[in-house]
């Protein structure tokens, strides 16, 4: 199969434009808080994400770095603040909410593919949302959505193992299919909630080059929870640190110095005195 | 003697106290059970001289069984397949009216809080009447034959298929579930391609066990009219062909023996 084609046509669908200039994602003074407000897990936290730009965010575990990602699509409901998708408030409402989903993949930790389900259904449920629930019932497919489940599938090397079922699959090859399964969903945006966590630092590597990968030539941006340094340094265009659910840095790679690090990571060192 | 040796020969003083108290709790619950069991046995007049006492009634029913009646197993054919289609057609009602039921029945995919605690009564209510009562009542309802046996099975059935079927769903794994959720899955599509591939080998183990339970349940529904091979037990029986009864339960027998290796075999196919 020629993937470059697959990959073309894919980006001519979302068109890259300047990061920044006009952001895909706005998260406006969003907190959230647990337990009537006794647990602080995010303080109002605000920023913009740029079209195609990959963000990854840095902390220890605990400051507030999935439920930020959470928030964004409502996974969590934010208890103060908004989130704008391409300018335009994520909301409460279903069809809407639905709506929004569609345009933001998700990646996580565990993975959490279907394991019982072959690898192209699981890739094919990032097309639910474009489809009605009655075709569901016979789990039944356009040959459009196949064959981009297909395509999908071939970005991240992986259309050999389609028919395979899903827990057959090492870890990194099943983040590789969440990774397609979100782009099923011809998404703006990926959020990727500590997508390595669970791998080895050399198929870590190769996640993380997928994810890069397709957010530089599809345009898509990718927010990505870590808690690695040096991953951090290597794949991100922007870093934007968290401690106990605070934005307390907000800059490329090169300004996150030892100082900013001592910031980040501080709180947990004195802890760990004690 | 050190301020810590005090200490710690307190600690050993508290842990004996409390070691000795459990000892007691144990010694105290134990006698109460031996009492209540006592207090069972003596009610219901169950004694070991009894059991010896009705040694020679029961060789007796034996004595006048035996041999069985192998001829009658030919008229016993009919009875025995009606037995395995009230038992078929009984779970097959059972799974149809336990599907939606279930969904209600669980915290995770039921529509309101009401409405599960609702549905979850009617299974209790449905599960807590034995097959042969229900039996007993749709007989006099719809009258004597296989169709009130057929009920009678689906009823019991759906309540305990539907109860066992919505705890699977409830331990389903978050994860896949909320990644459909984020992917902009509706609720049922969710319930279709995330949570039924879960649920499916479990819950095909229930339908096979709960088809075993009923071969067994509707060979005695036909005690009570309600079809099958228990209504050639109670007429040989009431008619005193006690070789033709014999040959009745050899029949049952062999039909659970069958029900169970095939039931076992599917499983092992299924799973």
């Amino acid at each position: 199969m020629n993937m470059n084609v697959a990959v073309d046509r894919l980006a001519t669908e979302t068109a890259v434009s300047g990061p920044n200039a006009d952001p895909i994602i706005s998260i406006v003074n969003v907190s959230k808080s647990y337990v009537r407000g006794s647990l602080v897990a995010l303080s109002d936290v605000s920023f913009d994400v740029g079209r195609g730009e990959f963000i990854v965010i840095l902390g220890p575990s605990g400051a507030g770095k999935s439920t930020l990602l959470r928030c964004i699509n409502r996974l969590a409901e934010p208890t103060q603040g908004k989130i704008l998708l391409n300018g335009k408030e994520v909301c409460d409402n279903r069809r809407e909410l639905r709506l929004a989903r569609q345009q933001i993949g998700m990646v996580f930790q565990q993975f959490n593919l279907v394991s019982r389900l072959s690898v192209l259904t699981n890739v094919l449920t990032g097309r639910l949302s474009y489809r009605s629930t009655w075709r569901s019932f016979f789990y039944s497919f356009t040959r459009e959505d196949r064959a981009m489940a297909l395509e999908c599938l071939e970005m991240v090397a992986l259309g050999h193992k389609a028919l395979q079922r899903a827990d057959t699959l090492s870890g990194g090859e099943q983040q590789r299919v969440a990774i397609a399964r979100a782009l099923a969903q011809r998404p703006k945006v990926i959020l990727a909630d500590e997508p390595v966590a669970s791998l080895d630092p050399k198929i870590a590597r190769q996640v993380l080059n997928y994810l890069r990968d397709v957010s530089q030539r599809l345009g898509i941006s990718v927010i990505c929870n870590l808690h690695q340094i040096d991953f951090a340094r290597e794949y991100a265009q922007r870093i934007v640190g968290l401690c106990q659910g605070k934005k307390i840095f907000d800059g490329p790679p090169s300004a996150l110095d030892d100082e900013v690090l001592n910031k980040i990571y501080g709180l947990r060192l004195e802890n760990a005195g004690d | 003697m050190t301020s810590l040796d005090v200490t710690i020969a307190q600690a050993v003083e508290r842990e004996a106290a409390w070691r000795h108290r459990r000892i007691a709790i144990r010694l105290a619950i134990f006698a109460l059970c031996i009492l209540v069991l006592w207090l069972a046995a003596a009610r219901i007049k169950m004694s070991l001289v009894n059991v010896v006492l009705g040694v020679p009634g029961m060789a007796d029913v034996f004595v006048r069984m035996f041999p069985p009646d192998l001829s009658y197993l030919n008229r016993l054919i009919a009875p025995t397949i009606e037995t395995v289609q009230i038992a078929v057609w009984g779970t097959l009602l059972a799974v149809i009216a336990s599907t939606p039921l279930c969904l209600l029945a669980a915290r995770n995919t039921t529509p309101h809080p009401v409405v599960y605690s609702a549905t979850r009564i009617l299974l209790n209510l449905l599960r807590s009447i034995n097959e042969l009562i229900y039996a007993l009542l749709l007989v006099s309802a719809v009258g004597l034959g296989p169709y009130p046996g057929v009920l009678a099975i689906a009823l019991h059935a759906t309540g305990m298929l539907a109860k066992f079927v919505a705890e699977e769903i409830e331990h389903v794994g978050r994860g896949p579930v909320e990644a459909l959720q984020a992917a902009g899955a509706g609720r049922m599509q969710i319930i279709l391609m995330g949570i039924l591939p879960q649920v499916l080998p479990a819950v095909v183990g229930y339908i096979l066990y709960r088809f075993d339970v009923s071969i067994r349940s509707a060979t005695v529904l036909g005690l009570v009219g309600a079809g099958g091979l228990g209504f050639s037990l109670i007429t040989t029986m009431k008619m005193f062909k006690y070789h033709e009864t014999a040959a009745s339960i050899l029949m049952i027998i062999l039909l659970i023996l069958v029900a169970d290796w095939i039931s076992g075999w599917l499983q092992k196919k299924v799973l």
